[in-house]
């Protein structure tokens, strides 16, 4: 039995946590605001990732859990796949030969970094940023600054997804940390450490 | 049928091509009046300073409003000329047109008034506007960047809305 929801609906929801986060319950504490947001967006994927894994096996690596990520997970959340995954990881772990072990440990501090970019995604498709600076009356405002404010207000959005990824991996028994890039609006750039 | 001068005097202007540029421009109006977005693809004459130009546009599409709901045959409400009526009651007046343009309008019941103004020859608009008045929620309404009551200033909003328009025939 499968319940839906109006999709504007969530729209709305978003919009109005970061609103409401970073004009009403944090004002003039942007990092409290988009921890705070994060912190939901970490039990929210907590509690999918249970709920999408459950007539799975377990998964084998590392790789293989940002791969349901990318595909099954982010199918479920946004209708669509990760459209590029990056990754410098070069080594996988081989529990048995032992005495490589200590150098493959060191290589993995180094290593375990996944850039999943997501080339529309969706919760940003309908954000949309002034065209042109107005030079309005009240004076003259240096192209870096407003470039720099809608950067900032566009970011807030970003973490409460940042954490449902967060949440999903540590669910999955990898700790990890995420943050977001967007150069380029509506694509989107998920970069995911991996903690050792 | 004209009484005061034939279409050789007041020649229509030339007829559009097909590859776009029939919509002369366009306003969008809030129910308080403050104009949200005025675009403009064609406009060779300007008689006004803009401020003037939104003012007398929303004055003029309020006093038609107005007008055209109390002259209404069918209604049986006799209310006073000049009181403020909610959008969507009375009957709806959707165009006019002249020997050079044709004005389309189009008010929402939240009071979001789209004024389009194009070619003389243009067909019935409404769906076009019902289309634009979609862009308009789906780009601007929903953009968690826009604050509602100012005007809009959405990159995306202005991109799709020219390409819609250039197709409009």
């Amino acid at each position: 039995m499968v319940r839906e929801v109006s999709e504007s609906c969530m729209d709305s929801l978003l919009t109005e946590i970061v609103s409401s986060y970073c004009n009403r319950f944090y004002v003039n504490k942007p990092e409290l605001a988009a921890r705070r947001i994060e912190a939901i967006g970490y039990q929210v994927g907590h509690q999918l990732t249970e709920r999408y894994t459950i007539e799975r096996p377990r998964f084998s690596d590392h790789l293989e859990a940002i791969k349901f990520i990318c595909k099954d997970f982010w199918s479920e959340l946004f209708k669509k796949q990760i459209d590029n995954l990056k990754t410098n990881h070069r080594v996988s772990f081989r529990p048995q030969i032992l005495q490589l072990e200590v150098a493959i440990q060191t290589f993995w501090l180094l290593q375990g970094t996944f850039v999943l970019q997501d080339n529309k995604f969706r919760w940003l498709s309908h954000m949309s940023v002034d065209p042109s600076v107005d030079i309005s009356g009240a004076g003259q405002e240096p192209f870096a600054m407003s470039e720099n404010k809608s950067a900032q207000a566009t970011s807030m959005h970003l973490y409460f997804p940042c954490g449902i990824i967060r949440g999903a991996l540590s669910t999955l028994g990898i700790p990890c940390a995420v943050s977001a890039d967007t150069s380029n609006l509506p694509a989107c750039s998920f970069v995911i450490r991996i903690k050792v | 049928m004209q009484f005061f001068g034939g279409s050789e005097i007041s020649p229509s202007p030339p007829l559009p091509t097909a590859s776009g540029n029939n919509a002369h421009m366009m306003y969008i109006f809030n129910r308080n009046g403050v104009c949200l977005l005025y675009r403009e693809w064609n406009r060779p004459l300007r008689t006004l300073d803009s401020n003037q130009d939104h003012k007398l546009m929303f004055g003029l599409l309020f006093s038609l409003k107005s007008l055209t709901a109390k002259m209404d045959p069918s209604s049986a409400e006799k209310g006073n000329l000049g009181v403020p009526q909610l959008p969507g009651q009375g009957c709806s007046f959707h165009s006019f047109r002249t020997n050079t343009y044709k004005l389309s309008f189009m008010e929402s019941p939240s009071g979001i008034k789209i004024i389009l103004v194009t070619h003389p020859k243009a067909s019935d608009l409404r769906e076009s506007l019902k289309y634009i008045y979609n862009l308009y929620v789906e780009y601007v309404v929903k953009n968690p960047l826009y604050t509602p009551g100012t005007p809009i200033r959405s990159e995306l909003f202005n991109t799709t809305l020219d390409q819609y328009v250039r197709g409009l025939g």
